[in-house]
């Protein structure tokens, strides 16, 4: 292998396209004779669909059909398992009878002509509903009809009578408001059926495992539907599973017997498409005499749909980050009127590490302990949960690393104490963590007479350079430059690859496009040794294969000679690898330093400076994979900082569910940041050493800006998001429920 | 499907019908690499594919309008259009749908994300907010034309050599923001200047910081060349 290209900077292959407007999204695909849809959506929250007046809208201009409850099609659910690869969140088909249970539900689907007419007739479709009492958020569905026992719940040692009889204790409550992924691209499905095949452009970071749901909803073999996903306008999770839209599009398609495309507008991007749930987290933390931590124990509610239960698992983290015996985490959940909830960037963990970092902060205080030193002191040395050995952690070298290059030690612990000008600055920090994920997965790799490598697996690139990191793998292993190296993602006509999620797409594809290259390899050697090959009569074993080239005592033949030599067109291969072993506990680690300025003068909160130190194993491309960290890092700001749908109380509708009033983000929000990669390759998860690196920089951010806050206003927020008005003296009550 | 198949050798890309708005969708659709792929004969040749530039698009020639619609004419990207359109037709989707330049992306429809910022008559603006009626003899230009022919934008190759993008869909907003400001001298060329300059252009990926500094570069390079 040379060893150059894994870990350097290359550009993206596929950057070009994206610079020049060429690369190719959902929406941008327009086969002939394409059709429009344009949803109608509840406005209400609760209750059920009396009336559709359809009249008006069906002499609109260009308007060929109308699909709603009474006239769509009758299809099936989707078994929803991820191990059958047929998950979806939201079970409930499109149109499946007349009852409403969240606001932005699709009501009806208008399909005209142009874009232009399916618009103009949907907003004449009148709708009457039968509106019942709504149950807007989490408080009001607790109080309604309390919850109901969750998932992944683990306990050790006794974590209630060691919190009875310690040194030090606290018992606090955080909450995290809905989040909305908000993509930049919004869903979007462009559906067509050919002699009873269905082809769907779509939107998607898995588009196996939608292939998998569309089989089940249609009832076909998946033989008979193709999900092609080249490009995708990120996701952040919402595009993981398939949404409503995907399934109106495809029987309105069908029904038509016309392309359709339909495109879910950024109001309903709030609504039918997935969130973070709202989160009640509740946490007992007790130290002994010494600031070692004796008693943990994190319980969290989090909201789901009526339709569908989604848990969110704040604990997951909780429950092997810190050495204690004593723990336990239960995570359960409450039913509202909202869509069903779904993975956002690092889910569980981002909200999880919010309560969890923010409450070591104040146990550390509370211990008198410096909250650095508070948490060398107490990180676990091996997985107590699985009761595993970690595969590779450097939490350690990376929190100090990162403090120092933060500048920690000039801290002065006392709250409000440091002052620049006008501003008083805060120092936080706190640890951030995620699980390192490997699936199974197929890859296909050809070795072209042509000189070229082409490469193809039914995975993504979502925007985290998956594209180019593939390219890297083959060229690590064949010593082709990057330039020779084509490689097709996206396409379920593709062996099957891995969803593009859970920071797992790099660590599952990688180990499968080598064993696919190097099986192409294997096949190269045995057509060279063949009778007719140019190295007749040689063991395929004593053959090497460097740089392109086979090599045998000092003789190198390109390989694009070989297989000229006896005209094929290439030598092929293909790998099937499996998912992560159970002999160590897999995770990735990492520490966030934030500097925050708050000028009381004129209530100006932001944050300045973040230095994280990210111990991922090894780092495939330099330069993308430093990206994937500082976006991370920029949604961990948004959700620190910023974000929140929020829900009128009364008739439970979102009331922000726009880019201007769902505060995000933007160029002015960005702060000085410093990322340090630690770059210890993990050989026990994969050759490569990778262990993945989407979420890992949105955990614990949250939590290191709250804990700056602190240290600068002497105000402890639990409430996300930390709006200035939370801080401001002379607002007696903070916004929160 | 012949786009997974081995090159067949027919031809170039050119040869391929550009009247054919589904074939010019069909060949988009092909990805990363896919052109080349197809029909190029030699790895020599295989660099085009991520060489690929947006495809040209024919002029376009409406006859009389239809009751309800009105014409005008457009100039996009030096190319004259004469089209037919309805009064609640916007131009971003007249521009995509119609002239299928899909490179300016929709991200929002209510001018809050930026995705959608191209040039008309050299001034940026969000096409989402535009009713394409408001335009009739207006010069628009789009990403698809910031290159010159096969050579990128100063601004197109430092986002590149940056990786100021993740997924590449607010890519273009940014790329047609960062020219209006470049080219505005009550901007100054501080980094605090042109993050607020450029803060209506949303990147939910957070690349700001790549962003910026190509934008930066890409200035030094204009100016160097200038």
């Amino acid at each position: 292998m040379s060893d150059n290209i894994i870990g350097a900077a290359p550009k993206r292959i596929d950057g070009r396209l994206k610079v020049s407007g060429a690369a190719p999204y959902a929406a941008d695909h327009l086969p002939e004779g394409t059709a429009f849809g344009y949803g109608v959506f509840s406005t209400i929250a609760s209750g059920e669909i009396t009336r559709l007046s359809l009249d008006e809208a069906r002499r609109s201009p260009g308007v060929i059909d109308i699909f709603h409850h009474d006239n769509f099609p009758d299809l099936h659910r989707s078994p929803a398992s991820f191990a059958e690869g047929n998950m979806v969140e939201e079970t409930r088909l499109p149109f499946e009878d007349n009852r409403i249970y969240y606001a932005g539900q699709f009501v009806a689907l208008v399909v005209a002509d142009t874009f232009e007419n399916a618009r103009a007739a949907a907003y004449k479709v009148k709708v009457e509903y039968s509106e019942s009492e709504a149950i807007a958020n989490l408080d009001q569905g607790v109080a309604a009809h309390g919850t109901e026992a969750g998932s992944s719940e683990h306990s050790r040692g006794d974590p209630a009578s060691a919190f009875d009889g310690a040194a030090q204790r606290i018992d606090v409550t955080y909450t995290t408001p809905v989040e909305t992924h908000n993509p930049m691209e919004m869903h979007a499905s462009v559906a067509q059926w050919h002699d009873g095949q269905l082809i769907i452009y779509e939107s998607s970071q898995g588009v196996v495992m939608q292939k998998g749901a569309l089989s089940k909803i249609f009832g076909l073999t998946p033989d008979r539907i193709r999900v092609e996903s080249p490009f995708i306008g990120s996701g952040f999770g919402s595009k993981l599973w398939m949404w409503p839209h995907a399934v109106a599009a495809s029987a309105a398609s069908r029904e038509i017997a016309r392309p359709v495309q339909l495109v879910v507008p950024r109001a309903q991007m709030f609504t039918t498409t997935g969130h973070r749930p709202e989160t009640r987290q509740r946490l007992r933390l007790a130290t002994d005499g010494n600031g070692r931590l004796v008693s943990l124990r994190h319980d969290s509610i989090n909201t789901t749909s009526f339709t569908d239960r989604y848990v969110e698992t704040c604990g997951s983290v909780t429950k092997s980050l810190y050495h204690c015996d004593n723990l336990s985490i239960s995570h359960a959940t409450t039913r509202v009127n909202r869509g069903t909830p779904t993975s956002m960037r690092a889910p569980g963990a981002a909200p999880g590490l919010f309560a969890l970092e923010s409450a070591i902060d104040e146990m550390a205080l509370k211990a008198g302990v410096d909250p650095l030193a508070f948490r060398l002191n107490n990180y676990a040395e091996r997985d107590e949960s699985l009761d595993l050995d970690f595969s590779s952690n450097h939490i350690v070298e990376a929190t100090r690393r990162a403090a120092e290059r933060f500048g920690w030690q000039d801290r002065n612990p006392e709250p409000g104490s440091m002052r620049d000008g006008n501003e008083i600055v805060g120092y936080g920090m706190a640890a951030c963590n995620w699980e390192a994920l490997k699936f199974g997965c197929e890859a296909r790799v050809s070795l072209r007479a042509d000189g070229s490598a082409y490469v193809t697996c039914a995975t993504q690139d979502i925007g985290t350079g998956t594209y180019t990191i593939v390219a890297q793998a083959v060229s690590d292993v064949t010593g082709l430059p990057l330039e020779r190296i084509t490689v097709r993602l996206g396409d379920t006509s593709y062996p099957e690859g891995p969803l593009s999620g859970g920071s797992w797409a790099t660590a599952t594809t990688l180990p499968a496009v080598a064993e696919a290259t190097r099986n192409a390899i294997d096949q190269l050697k045995s057509y060279a040794v063949s009778s007719r090959g140019r190295f007749s009569g040689v063991d395929a074993g004593e053959l090497g294969f460097e740089n392109a080239q086979l090599v045998h005592n000092g003789e190198r033949i390109d390989y694009v000679d070989i297989l000229s030599a006896q005209r094929l067109a290439s030598a092929d291969g293909r790998a099937k690898t499996s998912g992560a072993d159970n002999e160590y506990s897999y995770r990735s680690f990492g520490a966030h330093f934030v500097e925050v300025r708050w000028d009381p003068g004129i209530s100006r909160l932001r944050v300045s400076r973040v230095v994280s130190a990210i111990d991922v194993g090894q780092v495939i491309n330099e330069m993308t994979a430093r990206n994937q960290v500082e976006g991370a890092i920029v949604m961990g700001l948004g959700m620190a900082h910023f974000e929140a749908t929020e829900y009128d109380h009364r008739d439970g509708r979102p009331v922000n569910n726009d880019y201007a009033e769902y505060v995000v983000p933007v160029h002015a929000d960005q702060p000085e940041l410093d990322v340090i990669l630690l770059d210890y390759p993990d050989y026990q998860f994969n050759e490569f050493g990778a262990r993945g690196i989407g979420e890992i920089g949105t955990t614990g951010l949250a939590a290191a800006v709250a804990n700056a806050v602190y240290h600068a206003t002497g105000k402890r927020v639990r409430d996300l998001p930390i709006h200035k008005e939370k801080l401001m003296d002379d607002i007696p009550e903070a916004r929160s429920a | 499907m012949d786009h997974q198949d081995e090159p067949t050798g027919r031809g170039g890309v050119e040869t391929f019908d550009a009247r054919s708005p589904s074939r010019r969708r069909f060949l988009k659709s092909m990805g990363v690499s896919g052109l080349a792929a197809a029909t190029a004969p030699a790895w020599t040749q295989i660099a085009q594919a991520s060489q690929a530039s947006p495809e040209p698009v024919e002029p376009q020639q409406d006859g009389a309008p239809a009751e309800g619609e009105q014409q005008i004419t457009l100039t996009v990207n030096g190319q004259q259009h004469v089209l037919n359109v309805v009064p609640n037709a916007v131009l971003l989707d007249v521009l995509r749908l119609r002239l299928g330049l899909t490179g300016t992306k929709k991200g929002c429809d209510h001018g809050q994300c930026g995705a959608c910022t191209l040039h008309v008559n050299g001034v940026a603006v969000n096409a989402c907010l535009s009713l394409a009626v408001s335009h009739d003899g207006d010069e628009i230009t789009t990403v698809e034309g910031l290159a010159s022919g096969d050579a990128l934008h100063p601004l197109q190759q430092a986002f590149w050599e940056h990786d100021a993008y993740q997924c590449g869909y607010c890519t273009s907003g940014q790329l047609m923001s960062a020219a209006a400001v470049l080219n505005n001298p009550d901007i100054d060329s501080s980094d605090a200047a042109l993050r607020e300059a450029l803060s209506g252009n949303i990147c939910r990926c957070g690349a700001y910081k790549n962003i910026l500094a190509a934008v930066q570069d890409a200035r030094g390079r204009m100016e160097g060349s200038s």
